[in-house]
């Protein structure tokens, strides 16, 4: 019977010379301390002897264009690539020098995929599609130099109105653990980005984060508290800058109701860094 | 929801090198043609990522197009 062995949710542009350019020498700081806590957690999670590792991420238009956006799309396929950028900037720039090509676990994703439409979770589904930093800044910092774990990459529409709701990537995530626990695989669950940053997207409070409300999320997660979580809107999200709390809300419901015990947590004004791991049985 | 015709914009000057090129040889050129409204186009030709944003343009798009992204900086805090 399959287990899910690690479950752990973080910022995801993990990139010292971003932060410093953006906030100075205390960015630079504060990301590489949530840095150091990530590897830990990628130590932790390699010492269980995963077969797969699903990570559950936004795209920032780079992997789906206006052809279409899916609400919640899994990678199928043997292999991903990362995102090419040329003359990358900003967080894209975190991508230059990473490995090109990533095995992908193509049973669990395609088991994922199949029994989610057979039990009435419509996913997307790509064979194409390039995996940016969302999903790449994690996996990289948390193996370092080892060979990478056998992806099932997820997305979440977490930006482009309309997006789920936090209540159905919960569902999500609880339709992750079915099938995982169907299947023979020792399996790591991480959901990427956050905490509050870029509240309702406007580029005037590019700067601005609502510490109050991490505060408040981390508070639910620490104390198992899931129900209150169910009932928040992507609206509140938007405006606290929370958009990418629908990745963890899927890792929630797949580990529903694991404790949480957060391992870092640092403001940063531009954004709250946070990793945060769970006490799985 | 956002203004398709900003973003779709905004997506080609990040990932059409060649198309990014034309436009900042000759932005008014490269904008002929594009359902735009005078306000946008006069936005993307002043390169005002704040004002594109205002419009409906895309937070991360108006983050990253290279050559053309608004890097907002903070200062130091502890």
């Amino acid at each position: 019977m399959g287990r899910i062995v690690f479950a752990a949710a973080m910022s995801h542009v993990l990139d010292p010379d971003y932060y410093q350019a953006a906030c100075g020498l205390s960015g630079r700081r504060k990301v590489e301390a949530c840095m150091t806590e990530i590897r830990k957690l990628g130590d932790a999670f390699l010492a269980r002897r995963p077969d797969a590792l699903i990570v559950v991420a936004d795209d920032h238009v780079n992997a789906f264009s206006f052809n279409a956006v899916p609400a919640m799309c899994v990678r199928i396929g043997r292999h991903v690539n990362r995102m090419f950028q040329e003359e990358a900037e900003a967080f894209d720039k975190v991508l230059d020098g990473m490995p090109e090509r990533y095995a992908l676990h193509e049973e669990l994703a395609n088991r994922i995929l199949e029994d989610g439409l057979g039990a009435g979770f419509d996913l997307a589904l790509s064979w194409e599609a390039p995996i940016d930093h969302a999903f790449l800044s994690p996996v990289m910092t948390m193996h370092g130099s080892r060979p990478v774990t056998p992806l099932v990459p997820i997305w979440v529409n977490c930006f482009i109105a309309p997006q789920p709701t936090p209540a159905r990537c919960f569902a999500l995530g609880r339709h992750i653990a079915a099938v995982v626990a169907k299947s023979p695989w020792s399996v790591g669950v991480i959901a990427t980005g956050g905490l509050s940053h870029f509240p309702e997207l406007l580029l005037p409070r590019v700067g601005e984060s609502d510490v109050v409300f991490d505060q408040k999320l981390l508070h639910w997660l620490e104390a198992g508290e899931h129900e209150p979580l169910l009932s928040l809107t992507t609206s509140e999200l938007h405006k606290t800058g929370e958009h990418e709390f629908l990745n963890w809300m899927v890792l929630l419901g797949a580990v529903t109701p694991a404790r949480a015990d957060v391992r870092y947590f640092g403001e940063l004004g531009r954004i709250n860094l946070a990793a945060v791991e769970w006490r799985l049985a | 929801m956002s203004r398709y015709e900003v973003n779709s914009l905004l997506y080609r000057l990040k990932k059409d090198a060649a198309f990014r090129t034309r436009f900042n040889a000759d932005p008014e050129a490269a904008l002929a043609g594009l359902d735009l409204t005078e306000a946008e186009r006069a936005a993307f030709i002043a390169r005002d990522m704040e004002r594109i944003n205002a419009l409906g343009g895309y937070l991360h798009l108006v983050m990253s197009v290279p050559g053309m992204a608004a890097h907002v900086t903070h200062p130091e805090r502890e």
